[in-house]
């Protein structure tokens, strides 16, 4: 059974078409990544799915339940975490404090929520910053608590958005296997990337969006020699020197 | 790297609890060595505004927004609980409670609308919305049946020593409801900092996407500080009028009030559990002795003295004064007593 | 009929002066996006700078302008630079900067109440040579000074204008006002024109205290009304329009004025803040959707 289903999703913005009759499913325990060049509409899509925009038509699925009109706060409850490409912590708050408010999701006391966000930071290899305030965080670390928050609402989906970005190859190789350790505990991962190293390392599968149109998917391997991508990304005269 | 030292640590009072038992033991021993009322009428006004200015916090320092128009709750408050009474001779008392309660009616259906606008959108129209009902107010004789003589005001029937309907002639009796009523809404602040509704609000205040993408429902909470802010809020109206047996509208709805609380609460510390308290303890009586010993000139002194302290404090310290208040507490402490660990306790 | 033809037309020039002190408001808000809750404040100091001017040299106050507005200017590029500069620094990243605020009302209650002090209680005004005089255009009455504010304000709309799309420092005001990151990178001193915009702001304001002391008068508190008048204009026309800060003035003004004649002045002030709220709530972009006049 699907976990996420997009059927014939659009979105326009005041005449711009950001997301065109859009088709997607996910299904549980999947790793899947949405590539494309910038101005997509791939963030959309995440917008979309995660309840911050309405599709005009189209319905998402999530769960079996149609969720088009929710919003971010109940599709959490539901099951669903987001991280933001341009990451959204409570700056003058602590670290702990961060990762509480994702667990008060799930639990009802602060001290649930406390041991809750301990086992969150510990897994994503910040708790020994816990008591730092989230703003003097360098911007690995950022991304890391980013995941952690998201992870603390123990989500059954978790959309990741460039969550490699601005990351130097240590770091991205750090982040690469954190995100592997959370697809081992069982969590569905839809990733939006442009770091391909990480998109072809991580996904099982990976969708090309242009102009907001599903073009091509397929599996990494099959991904990289198609001339839609290349054409996507690079125009057109790279596809006929590549042939 | 900065440790926290921010709002969730300023929550904890653990470390300091013996202090706060000695004060309140104090507060609470006072009218036993002390009578000169004059000095009572200065702890009530002290209180009263600390007591409004906690009120305050649960939206403007909690939820992050800026309410400059808080006034107009304490007025809703005064005007129905001394309608009712003069109409129905219900007991204060009880009209203090539906004063509250519509406040928070009021304050909800204000606030979600409101809530929607920026910074200070928001203020703009908290502003206008309190002096829009002072106007509505000053202009109608009479609402439903029941008289509130427009600009001119409502007296109160003097009942003498009367519990039941809410007057003293003590002072003092008014000194301890008033303390009492500030200790209600200080335990209510410090359960809810520590609550799920505590930090959902101080988040969504904070960063609202980020919040909403982690389950927080941020209008909903807003609204619910609205109106426990606005409840008590109305309260300290009812007790005002109970206090001094006249209001108007210009007195009670007034910007300058509602001002003045905001000032208090920033300056003292908005979002902290003790700033508004504190705020209120240093500014109020500094202001007083400026009116009293300086003010020829009417009001105009001691204004002088909030504005030009609410400028200081935006300038060295916008955070309010309960930090360095409280680095200073601790400097103290290793002075008096080298021996006491105040290392950082956990934070909550 | 002419008394209502009169109303209106007392309305639009009143509203004129509105305007004008809107103004200054909405260029202080478009270019730095702070709400200057002291305004009102520094219309009274404009007003009382431009009676004091008049008790000592006995010259016109539109004459005076030459001294006022470039006083003004000063103060307000002064208390820009040394006030609220520094907190506005501190504040940048904030989301919702409340501080910047809070100090403007700080500021505002500083200088009501220290030129209640200096100034005194009493209503000051001046007698100029047309004081009361008026021009009877057809079947109404006008009252000069009024006209003469109608006048200046429409002038400096266009001098104003013509400044900021024709002369280089306009032009960097508006850049800065467009995109603060943008244009520090194309080397504009972005504190500089803070500093600046917000004396022009200032010195605007300075014409609206010209303008007004002969029909009007002076006291601590008279800032008061014109702030709030001026807040509500501003968000009326849009925040950062020009031409929409003189509209919305006008309108406030002709409801004003035509309230005036079938209800008691508070009535009037509520359906002046009514206007408010339903603007701020149904179309917080301003009445005309003037994108900021950029």
């Amino acid at each position: 059974m699907s976990l996420l289903e997009l059927k014939g999703v659009s979105k326009s913005f005041g005449g711009l078409m950001a997301v065109k009759d859009l088709d997607l499913t996910i299904s549980g325990g999947e790793i899947v990544g949405l590539i494309g060049p910038n101005g997509a509409g791939k963030t959309t899509v995440f917008n979309l799915i995660m309840g911050f925009h309405t599709a005009d038509h189209g319905d998402v699925y999530f769960d079996g339940d149609r969720t088009t009109r929710l919003k971010p706060y109940d599709l959490c409850f539901r099951g669903m975490g987001r991280t933001f490409q341009i990451v959204k912590p409570f700056g003058t708050k602590s670290v702990l404090r961060n990762a509480m408010v994702g667990a008060f999701c799930r639990v009802r006391t602060a001290q649930e929520a406390e041991q809750v966000a301990m086992e969150v930071l510990d897994f994503t290899g910040l708790l020994s910053k816990k008591d730092l305030l989230a703003k003097s965080l360098t911007i690995a670390d950022r991304k890391r608590l980013e995941l952690a928050k998201a992870l603390a609402t123990r989500p059954k989906l978790l959309l990741l958005d460039e969550v490699m970005a601005g990351l130097n190859p240590t770091e991205t190789e750090e982040v690469i296997s954190l995100v592997r350790k959370i697809h081992g505990q069982g969590i569905t991962l839809f990733l939006i990337e442009h770091v391909m190293q990480a998109v072809m390392k991580l996904s099982e599968r990976v969708v090309l969006l242009h102009h907001g149109e599903k073009i091509v998917e397929g599996t990494p391997e099959e991904m990289a020699s198609d001339k839609r991508v290349i054409k996507a990304y690079l125009g057109d005269e790279y596809v006929i020197a590549r042939a | 790297m900065k440790k926290e030292t921010g709002p969730g640590r300023r929550l904890r009072i653990e470390g300091k609890t013996w202090l706060i038992v000695i004060v309140v033991v104090t507060l609470l021993a006072l009218p036993l060595f002390i009578r000169s009322v004059t000095f009572f009428q200065f702890m009530i006004l002290i209180l009263w505004y600390a007591y409004l200015t906690t009120s305050w916090n649960l939206v403007g320092g909690f939820a992050g927004v800026l309410p400059l128009g808080h006034a107009a709750f304490a007025g809703i408050g005064a005007y129905t609980s001394s309608v009712l009474f003069i109409h129905y001779g219900l007991t204060p008392w009880a009209g203090m409670v539906v004063g509250g309660l519509l406040a928070a009616i009021v304050g909800v259906i204000i606030g979600a609308p409101t809530f929607k606008l920026r910074g200070a959108y928001f203020a703009l129209a908290t502003i206008a919305i309190s002096e829009g009902l002072r106007v509505i107010l000053e202009n109608i004789q009479k609402i439903g049946g029941f008289e509130i003589n427009g600009a001119r005001g409502i007296l109160l029937p003097l009942k003498g020593h009367s519990p039941i309907d809410f007057q003293f002639l003590d002072k003092r009796y008014y000194y301890y409801i008033i303390l009492a009523m500030l200790a209600v809404i200080f335990i209510i602040t410090y359960r809810i900092a520590r609550s799920k509704l505590g930090y959902y609000l101080t988040a969504g205040g904070e960063e609202k996407e980020g919040a909403e993408a982690l389950g927080v429902n941020v209008a909903k909470c807003k609204l619910i500080a609205m109106a426990i802010s606005t409840f008590f809020t109305a309260m300290g109206g009812t007790f005002y009028m109970q206090l001094v047996h006249y209001i108007y509208p210009r007195g009670i709805l007034s910007l300058d009030l509602s001002f003045e609380i905001a000032f208090i609460a920033i300056i003292g510390g908005r979002g902290t559990l003790m700033g508004p308290i504190i705020g209120a303890v240093l500014l109020v009586p500094a202001a007083e002795l400026t009116r009293t010993y300086l003010g020829g000139s009417y009001e105009g002194v001691h204004l002088m003295l909030y504005g030009a302290v609410l400028m200081a404090v935006m300038l060295f310290r916008p955070r309010g004064l309960m930090e360095p208040l409280e680095a200073f507490y601790r400097w103290g402490v290793q002075k008096l007593a080298p021996q006491t660990s105040v290392a950082a306790d956990e934070v909550k | 009929m002419d008394i209502t033809l009169a109303t209106i037309i007392n309305g639009v020039l009143m509203g004129c002066v509105y305007g004008l002190t809107a103004m200054g408001l909405t260029l202080i808000f478009g270019v730095m996006k702070v709400i200057n809750f002291a305004h009102g404040s520094f219309l009274m100091a404009a007003m009382f700078a431009t009676y004091y001017f008049f008790r000592l040299t006995g010259m016109d106050p539109y004459l005076g302008m030459v001294v006022t507005v470039p006083l003004l200017f000063a103060f307000g590029y002064f208390i820009q630079h040394l006030l609220i500069r520094p907190v506005f620094k501190i504040e940048r990243d904030i989301r919702e900067p409340i501080s910047v605020l809070m100090l403007t009302a700080g500021l505002w209650i500083f200088m009501d109440a220290f030129a209640l002090a200096l100034f005194g209680a009493f209503y000051k005004t001046i007698k100029t040579s047309y004081r009361g005089a008026v021009y009877h255009f057809g079947d109404v009455t006008v009252s000069v000074s009024r006209f003469y504010a109608f006048l200046t304000t429409v002038i400096l709309t266009v001098l104003l204008y013509l400044f900021l799309k024709r002369t280089r420092i306009g032009k960097a005001i508006r850049a800065t006002g467009q995109d603060r990151d943008a244009a520090r990178l194309m080397g504009i001193n972005i504190d500089r024109i803070y500093d600046v915009a917000f004396g022009l702001g200032i010195a605007i304001v300075g014409v609206a205290g010209a303008v007004l002391m002969p029909f009007y008068y002076a006291h601590p508190t008279v800032g008061v009304v014109f702030d709030i008048r001026a807040f509500i204009i501003v968000v009326l026309g849009g925040l950062g329009s020009i031409p929409g800060a003189l509209l919305g003035g006008v309108i406030i003004g002709v409801v004003e004025s035509v309230g005036a004649q079938f209800m008691t002045a508070t009535w009037t002030e509520g359906i002046i803040y009514a206007i408010f709220v339903s603007v701020l709530f149904l179309k917080p972009e301003g009445l005309f959707g003037f994108k900021a006049e950029w």
